[in-house]
């Protein structure tokens, strides 16, 4: 995420930089994280860091965001930033029911590869499709594996983008879902998978 | 690293993710100099990280930094208004080129020295503010720099590494 930004701003960025650092022992590249509210699944909570989108989370409030962001990147200074913009775009356009693919750059490199492979294979389920636990696992080379495939799905950082919620259990009910099994199915019936 | 980091830095991470860049921009556009904006900055959120248990839940934290950070920027332009003061009076009497920069520079060089003199205190005026002030105090009032330092804040050395920079970009100019 290169923020696109004016020398006052990196200036400031610098001072903020700074004072991590000295305060807090904080130094490595920041995180910058974003929120969204009023969507039709309740508030969101957005990071970034220098490769791409980390976190797109379902969130109680600010705070308690932050202060995850904060144990998950314990090195890392965390920034409220203006330079989330166009994944903000891509959510809202999604929202309306506009287009339902995102362009976003998403940075899976705290996963293991199988997290990782379930991830892969469960983006390519298009809107107003949905597969199952065990489908996945197969697709992801294990085909017994369905409950480490919901594992890896209950810990993808990037709800939404990559696209869990696409994901049932076998006999057809839902299963789990970080959001809330309401934002589930408010989801799947946005995108046209349920009725 | 770790062992720095302790339940009360994170408190002051958490207050400085969602605050210090518009209070870093508040403070950097009232100062108008980063070296001091970034004092301030690190002195609101200690203050602040220092007052967190008195802070009441709910209390307007946002509200609270803004009114420190502003508290601190103004006390700092108040006492620069009166260092620049000084150092304006300080060149309107003295009618030498100034002996710490010229003492090792070419003799009878300084065909009009007042002129000279005149020149070398307005580039002081747009010396970085710790640079100046320290230099002020250094070769104006006589001070040391554990004098210098303590009313400045910081520490004796980076007084000293101050005035150094002032004079080497003096002397650099004036040479």
């Amino acid at each position: 995420m290169t923020p696109s930004d004016t020398a006052e701003d990196r200036a400031v960025r610098q001072l903020v930089h700074r004072a991590f650092k000295r305060l807090t022992g904080r130094s490595g590249e920041p995180v910058l994280y974003a929120l969204m509210g009023d969507t039709p699944v309740g508030l969101l909570g957005l990071a970034a860091g220098p490769a791409g989108l980390r976190c797109l989370e379902f969130i109680g409030g600010e705070d308690p965001f932050v202060e995850r962001l904060l144990a998950l990147f314990p090195d890392q200074p965390v920034e409220r930033s203006n330079t989330l913009d166009k994944v903000r775009y891509e959510l809202e356009r999604y929202f309306a029911g506009r287009r339902f693919t995102f362009d976003t750059r998403v940075d899976l490199s705290g996963l293991t590869p199988f997290q990782r492979r379930v991830l892969g294979e469960t983006a390519k389920v298009p809107a107003g499709r949905y597969t199952t636990y065990s489908q996945l696992a197969a697709k992801a080379g294990r085909p017994r594996a369905a409950r480490a495939a919901g594992n890896a799905l209950h810990d993808n950082p990037v709800a939404i983008i990559v696209p869990c919620h696409r994901v049932l259990r076998g006999d057809g009910t839902l299963g789990g879902y970080a959001g809330g099994l309401d934002a589930k199915a408010w989801l799947l019936r946005h995108e046209g998978a349920l009725l | 690293m770790t062992a720095r980091r302790a339940t009360d830095s994170d408190a002051v991470s958490l207050l400085l993710a969602k605050h210090g860049l518009e209070l870093a921009r508040h403070l950097r556009r009232l100062v108008r100099d980063d070296d001091v904006a970034a004092d301030l900055l690190q002195d609101t959120f200690l203050r602040a990280h220092r007052a967190l248990s008195r802070l009441r839940p709910g209390s307007n934290e946002r509200a609270w930094l803004y009114r420190v950070a502003t508290n601190a920027a103004l006390n700092h332009l108040r006492t620069r208004a009166r260092e620049t003061a000084a150092l304006e009076h300080h060149a309107r009497e003295s009618r030498t080129l100034p002996a710490w920069i010229a003492d090792d520079g070419p003799g009878g060089a300084h065909a009009e020295p007042d002129e000279r003199h005149t020149a070398v205190w307005a580039r002081v005026a747009e010396l970085p503010d710790r640079q100046r002030i320290a230099l002020t105090l250094r070769v104006s009032d006589a001070w040391d720099y554990a004098e210098i330092a303590h009313r400045m804040g910081g520490t004796a050395a980076g007084a000293r590494a101050n005035v150094h920079q002032a004079l080497k970009t003096l002397r650099k100019e004036f040479r």
